[in-house]
């Protein structure tokens, strides 16, 4: 990125896809920690697809299972409240990309296999999994984070400390 | 910071917009959609306050209404369907949780105890039944969920203790320790309902009564057909922070922890697929062709899974052959654990029309088929019995563009059941235990019921093993 630049309109509208995506993972992740009984397995365990051996596996591995579901409220709880405060946003962004690309991996929409969970829309391929990963992507790379975002402030502090370091 | 409001200054740094040096401005910037989780933060003690207005709602309703005696209850195993069973009871008014009594005292005892806690009951934990029932003096019924072969003492044990009992299905995994069940009930009097839920399912109680019964609607029922088809499932298992004990387990006669997470699949402990799922729709045969079977034949196999932690058949079909009131009927039964395709349902076919039902009601609506040489219906779409029927065009083509032959029987007209259950599946039957407590309400499945159908049920076992044709004697089913 480093040969263009954002508007400032366009970094306003990719902050605001932050704080949103942010929001959403945040949520996804309380909502899991603060359910009494919310596991994956079961999400797990109606995996379709090319990867639903490897999902299917760790739903009937009750060690591997706990620590995925850990992982999952944990993880997801982090990475949204880093996005919505623009903290360490790459690596956030990063992590928001990981765990989504696995929800899509579970149950792709891909040809012949859409009809495995009853979702609400019509997808093929294109879900709103796919959609909120690219919204990551794009956070990512325009490292939304330095325009509004704790990591100014980070990077201020950081930037100013090495400048003065050799001093 | 260079560049972004356009002011035309130099841009040259290497991300956009990026900051220079720590101002107020800079610090205003990074902190501002600090707000945004402020915000968050609001809506989400707005959503939990609304959902513990939820549960204080539930809570509040459940309370006995004036006039309504509380039952002080207990819940004796909280597994899975411990769990499923307090959700429903939550449901019902005027119960008081007293205690709750599991082995498993790290986790599901746990779970059940916290769920209990959110709605306001004080439940006291138990890991041994007896030490329960010895200090929980003013119980008056507990709810038994624990693996089928401890059913029968802690059913004897809390009767004989003066306890009502509500207990799962199968009744036990023995015909003797089912007779010391019902022999119990008789001599201490108290209330034995055994958890065939569909007995009081009013769609299922809507077919007996109207269709079957007063209507006839499907005339002579000849041939049924039912099955439970599952797709596979993994065993199931525990993480290792949650391992019981082997002297615990040992105790409690289980011999390591795969058994006492899958006892279903183990001789001696549960009767495999078939009891566990075949009894509840065995029961519903003899239920709805108001007989008891007079013979079984049956085979089944060990065909997928480990036989060393699966003893018990993972595939089996049996055919009874019943002598009902209005003459001979056959009655298929399948269940396959291997693939999950069409699911559970049961089928009856009379020669004027057909039922198919399932406590499955999204899967299975409750269709029933006219014979297009039976009377008319019109009487009982009217009465409100069934729907009225969706015309079955002949096509001369089907959708596949098959040609239809002329030997073809005509498409039945098609109906449904027009009752539907918006409660969970084990609420009416529930309910009705706890009506039958306060004397309002006879029992849909007392003790002598559930043994016939235990009966019915443990022979498919013991017919695979003979290999042969096997024949139930009328007192068979006395207990
Ligand atoms: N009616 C239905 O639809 C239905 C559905 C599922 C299960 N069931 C029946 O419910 C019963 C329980 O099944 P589940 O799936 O919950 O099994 P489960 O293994 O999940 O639960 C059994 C519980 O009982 C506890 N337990 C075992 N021995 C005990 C003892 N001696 N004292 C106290 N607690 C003990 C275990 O710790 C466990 O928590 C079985 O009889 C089963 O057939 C009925």
């Amino acid at each position: 990125m480093d040969e263009w630049k954002t508007s400032r309109s366009g970094m306003i509208a990719i902050t605001v896809l932050r704080v949103v995506v942010g929001w959403h993972v945040l949520y996804e992740g309380l909502a899991k920690l603060t359910s009494p009984s919310w596991s994956a397995a079961g999400y797990l365990r109606v995996s379709r697809g090319p990867f639903s051996g490897l999902f299917h596996w760790i739903a009937g591995n009750p060690q591997l299972l706990d620590q995925a579901n850990q992982i999952t409220m944990y993880g997801l709880t982090i990475v949204g409240v880093l996005l919505i405060l623009g903290l360490f946003t790459r690596l956030a962004a990063a992590g928001g990309i990981a765990f989504i690309l696995l929800f899509y991996l579970c149950n792709p929409p891909f040809v012949g296999y859409f009809y495995s969970i009853p979702s609400e829309g019509s997808y093929l391929i294109v879900n709103k999994n796919l959609v909120e990963i690219s919204a990551l992507v794009v956070i990512l790379v325009t490292r939304s984070g330095l325009f509004a975002g704790l990591d100014r402030i980070l990077h201020l502090l950081v930037f100013r400390r090495t400048r003065l370091a050799p001093a | 910071m260079a560049g972004e409001d356009g002011t035309g200054a130099p841009k040259t740094q290497a991300a956009p917009d990026e900051p220079r040096k720590l101002g107020r401005r800079e610090v205003l910037k990074g902190l501002s959609t600090v707000p945004a989780l402020g915000l968050f933060g609001y809506a989400w003690e707005k959503q939990r306050r609304y959902q513990q207005a939820k549960v204080d709602e539930i809570a509040a309703a459940a309370k006995a209404p004036e006039g309504l005696r509380e039952i002080n209850i207990a819940l004796l195993g909280a597994g899975a369907q411990g769990q499923v069973l307090t959700d429903a009871m939550l449901r019902i008014h005027g119960l008081r949780f007293r205690a709750v009594c599991d082995i498993w005292t790290e986790y599901n005892q746990k779970r059940v105890v916290n769920s209990l806690k959110r709605f306001k009951h004080e439940p006291n934990a138990y890991e041994d039944y007896r030490e329960m029932l010895d200090k929980e003096k003013e119980l008056d019924a507990v709810i038994i969920a624990t693996p089928d072969f401890w059913h029968s003492q802690h059913t004897v044990d809390c009767l004989k203790a003066g306890k009502h009992v509500y207990c799962e299905k199968e009744m036990s995994n023995t015909l003797e320790g089912a007779r010391a069940m019902v022999a119990a009930q008789r001599e201490t009097g108290k209330l034995l309902q055994i958890g065939h839920q569909r007995r009081s399912n009013p769609r299922y109680l809507h077919c007996y009564d109207k269709i079957i019964q007063e209507a006839k609607m499907l005339g002579r029922i000849v041939t049924v057909y039912g099955q439970w088809n599952r797709g596979v499932t993994p065993d199931l298992g525990a993480p290792d922070r949650y391992v019981i004990s082997d002297a615990r387990l040992a105790h409690y006669g289980f011999k390591n922890m795969h058994q006492f997470r899958n006892w279903r699949w183990y001789k001696g402990k549960g009767g495999g697929p078939i009891v566990d799922l075949g009894s509840h729709q065995i029961d519903i045969y003899g239920w709805f062709l108001g007989a008891n079977p007079s013979h079984v034949m049956a085979s089944g196999g060990n065909l997928y899974y480990d036989p060393k932690t699966h003893e018990w058949y993972d595939t089996v079909m049996a055919v009874y052959d019943f002598d009902t009131p209005l003459g001979p009927a056959k009655a298929y039964y399948q269940t396959q654990t291997t693939n999950g395709s069409q699911g559970y349902f049961e089928n009856f076919m009379g020669d004027q029309g057909t039922l198919l039902i399932s406590e499955s009601e999204v899967n299975y609506a409750g269709q029933l088929y006219r014979d297009p040489n039976a009377p008319s219906w019109d009487e009982w779409v009217q009465k409100g019995y069934v729907s009225a029927p969706k015309e079955q065009e002949t096509r001369a083509k089907s959708d596949s563009g098959a040609i239809a032959d002329v030997r073809e029987s005509v498409a039945p007209d098609q109906h449904t059941v027009p009752v539907t259950l918006r409660d969970p599946y084990h609420q009416p039957h529930l309910q009705n235990f706890f009506d039958a407590v306060r004397g309002q309400a006879r029992l849909n499945c007392p003790a002598e019921v559930a043994y016939e159908t235990a009966v019915a049920v443990l022979k498919v076992n013991e017919a695979i093993e003979a290999k042969s044709r096997l024949s139930f004697n009328p007192q068979d089913f006395k207990a």
